[in-house]
């Protein structure tokens, strides 16, 4: 992809370069404790990067671990009863690359809110009640930024009326209350963005909204994100905002990433049996179809597990309800059973580890593609 | 804000008028007389006719031969700032007067005659020629005391006729413990709205027949006719109002605003509003010092254990708070006394008994090191509120500190929380601007809970350590079956508790901005 | 890589992913959700402590007539060689109930016949439920005809030979009857034959037990005099057995201390003075209550006089004659083994006079035994009283909850009416004015305290009301009661039932408070009655009955915040959140 010198694939200098992404999860394994059961595994062996100004769409089913993988970053998970079990997330902070994971928590604290802001899935419940909204984003500016209490507070205004809420001179004075759910959650975009972070989580930031509130706030997103020259992880459910929005997407299931592509790659060609299942189970407006195909009946058909590029060589996409293949050449460590291959190039797949992978084993999914630079070239 | 205070004030006042008449209702209709005990207690040595005259004084002095509505309305009528009807005076000496009451019939008079006889139309002229207005009130209530007791007694003694007949009749469900006609006064639940009973027709002539009834009636209806003259004329006397209104008129003639009135107390003659008024601060003093302390001392040990959750600081307090919320109260005040106040058992260290030291009179205010130290009123006081505060407070403190602790390991994982670390508060600032600013809230509320049982625990602590406050009080009441003290007592304490229950409302209303005051 | 089952395949590490759940692995098999917080509670070695605590006070007050009485086991008369058991004969019907019940349940409960445990429980309280019944009405009817001012029919009618048999048969078979009917109405046969059986059983115990025959302690003296040989329980005491001049003993001395006490005195006053007390050389370890050192006092004649005439006086609780006593101390001085008090003390106490473990209260009654009867107090008016605040506070609450609007309204006022007093001040102001005994006790305190219930109740309700599974079974046609206590119920009286065990620890709270205060059951050991004991006006302390009572009351107490606290945290969701 680049045509100078290949930069290493893992390790702090793998990102904040020129042309290298600004944030790499790396092999993260995240688990919980689970009273008298066995830990939960929520996240396991993930891999992805996401480069400047590109927006990485994370999609998969309720509990598979998106929102983990997102609070990961920000150390957020609660420990205990979480615990990182290993992996490394590089992130190209101010001082240079660092750890996400192996910072102090003071070093944490000056990443969170001016580097990294995350908008959380429950708009409803994530604002602290008892203060004014202008209380509560001028907090996050008072504490990044060298400005006084006035500076502070016109800061405030200015993020509020930037996401569009209006009179904001009045409203920085209400309590979050006396906002609906979809001004709250605009309240929060513009405290996380007060701060002009270079890199947005963004959590399910419209699920808990209704359809129209949905796309108000994913193209204030957009529109943000390209003002701001920031990049997006944008985690969510609806495939149609992962079309519109993404750049990258990746598909996760039980922990793991099954599919690594460019939005286009993916939604063209998507190769693990559980994407597939994924996209034809969204109704398509120019396809007449008698009927939607559910996901279950795509990865119950034994046939969709053979049309990976090798499978003749023995590659098998990645399904944790079937058997291992029986050449399965499990590395010896946690998750060893599984790689995240490139199956084709700038498209990885989640394949059980047998012989024909571990042969070729490729570098990890590394996309810098994004759809503005795509079509000002085209 | 001020509306929302009125208005949950206003809310009050039902509330209020329904606790009083449980109260009433309650002390009333318990079997047994418990007004009248203490009075009648002579017991079997009184003759039995000088016995129903004693008791049918007490009924008459505090209307007890009326259904209990009535009484409980007098006494609401009485003990409520807001009076209705004729305004009471009060003479030069501070006395109250009141309209006088109405003059009871005679019991069955309806089965001797038709109508009772009709005293001619008062004259004060007559009665007093040329008196001023407050004498010729004073001479008429002496006349009208003496008329009032002849016809009691006259009475009585007709009654004790009655029910020697009735008994004679075997009808002994009509005769009362005192060998008086029953269904003269309330009995439990028979006396709620009506108070008088029907016989059965061999009985009324049974009644009839017998020369000693018609006698003693005829000597009843006599007095009656005398003392309700005399009651008329001092009517009269009243209406001119010899003495200055007391009070102040909202609606003239019909609303009046007067000071509470709790009655006399029967065990000390003294008016129970006067014992209240030297309660009360003592025990609003104990529960002054009390309260701050706990939520000073309660709230940082339960935010600690809840910062450090899991450590053996947060297991060694939570098991210390279990256990000294179940230490019982008695017990806390009985080993305290044993061991810490008393000089030959325990270390002598505080007072065992009262609020101050006898000479504390003598005493000036603040201590004094002028020719070697002397104490002063004030630490002589706070030496010895030490052991009543501290009985007082240990449960309230486990309790708010638990309360605490869960408080704020509930907010710890909070949406809010969560979006406060992310903006990159410091951990500090999380747990002290964000975490304790919430858990502040379900405190408020815990305030409900801990006041009452604090007042309630006062009532132990007063008794062991012999403070003279609303406790000492009640149980001294109870133990002298002093009915006036009973109720003002329970009711003052019932509205004080409201009060503070208010008190905490209003302070939720300005600490949650949620709360809207429309 | 050999092939496996899936549900076999063991997790990589030591965890497993959501995978692993939705296959099977990793999941808790799940039992009844009491079942589970049950099983949680259980865990905790404090909560186990505090069951331990609370069977021990059980069993104590379920058979405490048979570990404290003062009327012996055994009597063998002398002459006439017959057996006979006072201790059995004084047993109320409340005591035999109780200590059979608890026999029964326990055998039931462990026995190893298949009915489920739950059906068990079910059998246990209503039997205790219907046993309980049949003994407040024959509480009622014997209150009624056999008090003072009964009318004259009820005092005749008391006096011929049918009313004990008939009382005994309407208190044992009313609830029976009643009970029977509704079950046959359920279509239960089975369990209203069992009903009626249970009734006529209580029925027989009634009528065995009607009346109790007076309490007469009169074993020593009988024994002294050799007309009988008495074999006691464990603590030869009753609760209400005391002798006035066996005052305030403390713990460890024994009945006859009365009698060395009394000599002792005598010898001070002799020596006149301001008696023993005051000499220094007395002031060591073994003077007596009145600070005489008893060894440094001679055997003489005059002590011989003063210990024939206490030994008289003590007759009841010799056990032997006083004559023979005294000629044994008249031999045994001169025989030079007797020759100070302390060593008439050490004779006569012997090792085998009963002695008061914990020491007397003010009226010389055995505290120990005052203690092990109290259990029954405590525990019967802790959870009584809290059951009737909880049916009470269910109940209001329900409807509250269900209906909202208008009755939520007048409803909560009352609710309110009852919060604006402070619960001990109107326990106070009740337990003054109301009769005085157990089960008054018991309403009293349930009927002031089922507020928290009904607010818990109401809120539930609230919440559940919208649900589907309420509005389908409303819109089945369901009857209101069937709709609130048979669907809505069981979902909301979670936290009602957790609040009870704090519920239960406050009540008992209660109870020894209003004992402290002197208005507690007449005729009725209290741990609150004996605490209040141990100070009085004149400013003594007795540390005996400051300690033992007040701690009987606090573990008690503690033993039930315990397993609150236990059950509240088992049931509490947000703990069980990352469970799955
Ligand atoms: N605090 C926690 N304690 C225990 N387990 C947790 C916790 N947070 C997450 N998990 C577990 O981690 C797994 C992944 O959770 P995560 O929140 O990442 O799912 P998600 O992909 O964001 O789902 P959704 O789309 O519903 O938000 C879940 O199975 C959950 O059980
Ligand atoms: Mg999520």
């Amino acid at each position: 992809m680049t045509t100078t010198a290949p930069a290493p694939t893992t390790g702090p200098s793998s990102v904040g370069g020129e042309g290298l992404p600004i944030a790499r999860v790396d092999n993260l394994a995240v688990s919980f404790d689970n009273g008298r059961g066995p830990r939960i595994q929520a996240v396991d062996g993930v891999r992805m990067t996401i480069y400047p100004r590109q927006t990485l769409a994370v999609v998969g089913e309720s509990g598979c671990g998106k929102s983990v993988t997102a609070m990961s970053m920000l150390q957020l998970v609660p420990r205990p009863p979480g615990r990182f079990d290993r992996g490394n997330i590089w992130f190209d902070s101010a001082e240079g690359p660092v750890d996400l994971l192996k910072l102090s928590n003071r070093q944490m604290r000056s990443v969170r809110g001016n580097d990294i802001a995350m908008i959380f899935q429950e708009p409803m419940t994530s604002l602290n009640p008892v203060y004014t909204v202008g209380d509560q984003i001028m907090e996050a500016v008072l504490l990044h930024q060298d400005v006084s209490h006035k500076e502070a507070y016109d800061l405030a205004i200015k993020a509020m009326s930037d996401v569009g809420i209006p009179e904001p001179h009045q409203r920085i004075k209400a309590y979050p209350h006396q906002f609906s759910g979809g001004m709250r959650q605009r309240v929060m975009i513009a405290m996380a963005l007060a701060c002009r972070p270079r890199l947005l989580l963004a959590d399910e930031p419209s699920t808990a909204l209704d359809v129209t509130i949905q796309a108000q706030i994913l193209e204030l997103l957009v529109e943000l994100k390209a003002t701001r020259d920031m990049a997006v992880m944008l985690i969510t459910h609806d495939l149609g905002v992962v079309a519109e929005n993404a750049d990258v997407v990746c598909v996760m299931y039980a922990g793991r990433v099954v599919e690594y592509a460019t939005v286009f790659e993916l939604f063209a060609d998507p190769m693990h049996p559980y994407t597939r299942g994924l996209l034809a189970s969204i109704p398509k407006l120019h396809e007449r179809t008698e009927r939607l195909v559910t996901i279950k009946e795509v990865v119950d058909n034994e046939a969709e597990f053979r049309k990976l590029p090798g499978a003749d060589k023995g590659v098998r996409p990645w399904w944790p309800w079937h058997d291992a293949p029986a050449d399965l050449k499990a590395r010896d460590e946690p998750a060893g059973d599984y790689y995240l291959q490139e199956v084709r190039p700038g498209h990885w797949v989640g394949v059980w580890r047998t012989e024909a992978v571990a042969d070729h084993e490729s570098g990890p999914p590394d996309l810098a593609f994004r759809k503005v630079d795509s079509e000002t070239t085209a | 804000m001020t509306t929302y205070i009125v208005r949950r004030a206003l809310i009050m006042i039902p509330t209020l008028i329904g606790m009083t008449f449980l109260l009433f209702m309650l002390i009333s209709l318990a079997p047994g007389d418990f007004s009248m005990a203490l009075s009648v207690s002579g017991g079997g040595q009184m003759e039995a006719s000088s016995r129903a005259a004693t008791i049918a004084y007490y009924e008459d002095r505090y209307g007890l031969n009326d259904p209990i509505i009535v009484q409980y309305g007098r006494w609401l009528g009485r003990i409520s700032p807001l009076k209705f009807g004729v305004r009471d005076q009060r003479t030069d000496k501070g006395e109250l007067v009141r309209p006088p009451r109405e003059v009871r019939k005679p019991a069955l008079w309806k089965l001797f005659i038709d109508d009772l006889p009709n005293p001619p139309p008062p004259d004060l002229e007559a009665f007093a020629p040329g008196q001023e207005p407050a004498r010729v009130y004073r001479l008429s209530a002496n006349d009208y005391a003496r008329t009032r007791t002849t016809y009691l007694s006259a009475a009585t003694r007709f009654e004790v006729e009655a029910g020697r007949v009735l008994r004679e009749q075997s009808l002994d469900k009509f005769v009362a413990d005192d060998g008086r006609l029953d269904g003269a006064k309330p009995a439990g639940f028979e006396g709620f709205l009506f108070t008088t009973q029907r016989l059965p027709s061999e009985a009324v002539e049974a009644l009839k027949a017998d020369p000693d009834v018609e006698r003693t009636f005829g000597a009843a209806v006599t007095a009656y006719t005398n003392a309700l003259a005399s009651r008329n004329r001092i009517a009269a006397s009243f209406a001119t109002k010899p003495h200055p209104e007391a009070g102040m008129p909202l609606i003239p003639r019909l609303v009046w605003l007067g000071k509470p009135d709790f009655g006399i107390s029967v065990s000390r003659s003294r008016p129970v509003g006067a014992l209240i008024a030297e309660a009360l601060p003592v025990t609003l003093l104990l529960n002054a010092i009390a309260v701050p302390i706990i939520y000073f001392v309660a709230i940082p040990s339960g935010m600690l254990a809840a910062v450090r959750q899991g450590t053996w600081f947060d297991i060694a307090s939570g098991a210390l708070f279990v256990a000294l919320w179940s230490v019982p109260i008695v017990w806390a005040c009985v080993l305290a006394l044993g061991y810490l106040a008393n000089e030959t058992t325990g270390l002598g260290l505080f007072p065992v008994i009262g609020l101050h030291s006898d000479d504390a009179d003598a005493m000036r205010f603040l201590p004094s090191f002028a020719g070697g130290w002397r104490a002063g009123f004030l630490l002589d006081t706070l030496h010895h509120c030490v052991l009543p505060v501290a009985c007082l407070t240990y449960a309230g403190f486990a309790v708010l500190s638990k309360q605490t602790r869960a408080a704020m390991l509930d907010n710890f994982n909070a949406d809010y929380v969560r979006t406060a670390k992310a903006k990159g508060v410091s951990e500090k600032d999380v747990i002290f601007r964000h975490v304790f600013r919430n858990s502040l809230l379900p405190l408020i509320t815990m305030f409900v809970t801990i006041f009452p049982a604090m007042l309630g625990g006062s009532v132990i602590v007063e008794r062991v350590f012999s403070v003279p406050g609303m406790g000492s009080l009640l149980i001294d009441a109870i133990y002298l079956r002093d009915r006036e003290v009973l109720l003002a007592n329970a009711a003052i304490v019932g509205m004080v508790n409201m009060f503070a229950l208010l008190l905490a409302d209003v302070l939720y209303a300005v600490a949650d901005p949620r709360i809207s005051y429309k | 890589m050999s092939k496996e089952a899936p549900t076999e395949r063991a997790p990589t590490s030591d965890a497993i992913t959501g995978v692993h759940l939705m296959q099977g692995i990793g999941h808790q098999p799940t039992r009844g959700f009491w079942t589970e917080a049950w099983a949680d509670v259980t865990r905790r070695p404090a909560a186990i402590a505090a069951l331990g605590w609370l069977s021990l006070v059980i069993f104590f007050g379920a058979f405490a007539p048979f570990i404290a009485n003062g009327h012996p086991l055994w009597v063998h008369d002398t002459e006439t060689g017959d057996l006979s058991s006072p201790l059995v004969e004084h047993l109320s019907a409340v005591d035999v109930l109780l200590a059979a019940g608890l026999v029964v349940a326990l055998a039931l409960w462990f026995a190893p016949v298949p009915i489920e445990k739950q059906t068990r429980l079910r059998m246990l309280f209503f039997g205790s439920l219907q046993a309980g019944c049949s003994v407040l009405i024959a509480m009622v009817i014997d209150g009624y005809f056999g008090a003072r001012d009964a009318p004259d029919f009820a005092r005749q009618f008391e006096q011929t030979k049918l009313y004990k048999p008939i009382a005994a048969a309407v208190a044992g078979l009313t609830p029976a009857l009643i009970a029977a009917t509704i079950l046959m109405l359920l279509r239960l046969g089975w369990h209203a034959v069992a009903a009626v059986v249970l009734g006529l059983v209580l029925g027989g115990v009634l009528h065995q037990r009607w009346d109790d025959p007076p309490d007469v302690y009169d074993y020593a003296p009988r024994a002294a005099q050799g007309e009988i040989e008495a074999v006691y329980t464990l603590i030869p005491f009753g609760p209400q057995q005391g002798e006035t001049s066996l005052d305030l003993r403390q713990p460890g001395r024994s009945t006859l201390a009365a009698v060395i006490d009394g000599v002792v005195t005598e010898a001070a006053k002799r020596k006149g003075g301001g008696g023993f007390a005051d000499d220094p050389r007395f002031q060591r370890k073994d003077r007596s209550p009145n600070g005489v050192s008893m060894s440094t006092v001679a055997f003489d004649d005059a002590v011989m006089e003063d210990l024939r005439a206490h030994l008289e006086f003590a007759r009841p609780i010799l056990r032997e004659a006083p004559e023979d006593m005294a000629a044994q101390a008249e031999q045994l001085r001169a025989s030079g083994e007797l020759r100070t008090l302390a060593d008439v003390a050490r004779w006569l106490e012997g090792d085998d006079a009963p002695r008061f473990i914990v020491g007397t209260d003010s009226l010389g009654q055995d505290a120990l035994s005052q203690l092990i009867h109290a259990c029954r107090l405590s525990i019967s008016v802790g959870l009584v009283s809290t059951s009737i605040a909880v049916v009470i506070g269910v109940t209001i609450g329900a409807i509250m909850g269900y209906f909202g609007g208008k009755i939520d309204l007048l409803l909560y006022r009352v609710v309110e009416i009852f919060m604006s007093m402070p619960v001990l001040f109107l326990l106070i102001v009740a337990a003054a004015v109301l009769p005085r005994n157990t089960y008054m006790m018991m309403i009293i305190i349930g009927c002031v305290t089922w507020t928290g219930a009904a607010r818990f109740t109401r809120a539930e309700f609230y919440k559940l009301r919208d649900q589907d599974f309420v509005q389908s079974a409303r819109a089945a046609g369901l009857p209101l009661w069937s709709v609130l206590f048979k669907h809505m119920l069981p979902n909301g009286v979670t936290p009602v039932l957790v609040d009870a065990s704090f519920a239960i620890a406050s009540a008992i709270l209660a109870e020894a408070v209003l004992s402290y205060l002197g208005l507690g059951p007449a005729n009725q050991a209290s741990w609150g009655k004996l605490l209040s004991d141990a100070t009085n006006q004149v400013g003594n302390f007795v540390w005996w009955l400051a300690i033992f009572p007040g701690l009987a009351i606090f573990l008690t107490v503690l033993a039930y915040n315990l397993i609150g606290e236990a059950l509240r945290d088992a049931i509490d969701p947000r703990r069980k959140k990352a469970r799955v």
